[in-house]
């Protein structure tokens, strides 16, 4: 969401310092999600957990 | 003043909505199908979906919980984000006032699922939500009525805005004289995605386009109100139908 609200900043609003932050944000925290699920999707739950709960 | 033309970043946009969707879809895919078949006059957005994005929105409520916030307050947000969102409709910020819109849509999602797991869910609550869940519709849709104020496009929003509250307020009345209505294709979920993603992709082929067509372009947003006054009329009627065929003859109240 950070990264898609700083794409929207950037393409309608003067504000591009604002968006630049968002967008730098945003990067950073789907990068580190991505990692995270290319990880769980290893384990097999990625997204929609297991029946156990995991 | 807005920039108004950056197919570039629209562009990356695009990338990062379509990597979204695909890991969306991936996920829905996972989700066991219904066992039974969609009734007639079923939402038009189904119970895997659902499913899906209760799952999905677990964990967000999970820290809700644990931070101890009321559904009040997230009923509260919901309404400001409405705002925000009625506020970028009415400057023509189209890809943040989807967003938004869709951001609201999820937080009304969440105020109940919270709600319900602190064991609070109460009469008051219900009220309240429902209460501020008219506001935020009205504030969204004064918002895009004000960027197409003079646009043949007005008289789809009024349309899309009278009948999302009649769509509610049929169903209020109907369960006020003991009539349970859960029939409709286009509730307030539906109403939120029509809208949301009509106004972010609206705002993308705009950027997309216009090296080509030189000027900005709202078109789809335009079909998307259009969509969604047709398809919340309709509903309306099929809640009205519903609600007096199941009163019959019964005598009034």
């Amino acid at each position: 969401m950070l990264l898609v609200f700083g794409l929207g900043f950037r393409l309608d609003t003067p504000w591009q310092g604002v968006a630049w932050v968002f967008m730098l944000a945003g990067a950073l925290s789907a990068g580190a999600g991505l990692g995270l699920l290319v990880r769980r999707t290893t384990g097999g739950d990625a997204f929609v957990q297991s029946e156990g709960g995991g | 003043v807005a920039p108004a033309c950056r197919p570039g970043t629209a562009v990356l946009a695009a990338v990062v909505v379509a990597i979204a969707s695909l890991l969306a879809v991936r996920g829905v895919a996972r989700v066991p199908p219904a066992a039974e078949p969609a009734q007639p006059g079923a939402p038009l957005i189904g119970p895997r979906i659902r499913a899906w994005f209760r799952e999905l929105l677990a964990p967000i409520e999970d820290h809700l919980l644990r931070w101890g916030v009321e559904p009040d307050a997230v009923t509260y947000a919901q309404l400001v984000v409405s705002i925000f969102a009625g506020m970028s409709f009415w400057n023509g910020w189209m890809f943040l006032a989807g967003w938004l819109t869709i951001l609201a849509g999820t937080l009304d999602v969440l105020d109940g699922g919270v709600a319900r797991r602190r064991g609070v869910a109460t009469a008051r609550g219900a009220l309240v939500d429902s209460l501020v869940d008219r506001y935020a519709e009205f504030a969204t849709f004064l918002g895009l009525g004000a960027f197409f104020r003079a646009d043949w496009v007005l008289l789809p929003v009024d349309v899309a805005c009278f009948s999302s509250l009649m769509v509610s307020y049929t169903r209020a009345r109907a369960e006020s004289l003991g009539v349970a209505l859960g029939l409709g294709q286009v509730q307030r979920p539906e109403r939120y995605l029509i809208l949301g993603t009509g106004a972010w992709l609206s705002d993308l082929v705009s950027h997309l386009a216009c090296p080509v067509l030189g000027r900005p372009t709202h078109a789809v947003l335009a079909g998307a109100v259009t969509l969604l006054a047709v398809l919340s009329t309709a509903t309306a009627l099929q809640r009205a139908r519903g609600a007096a065929r199941g009163l019959g003859g019964h005598p009034a109240p």
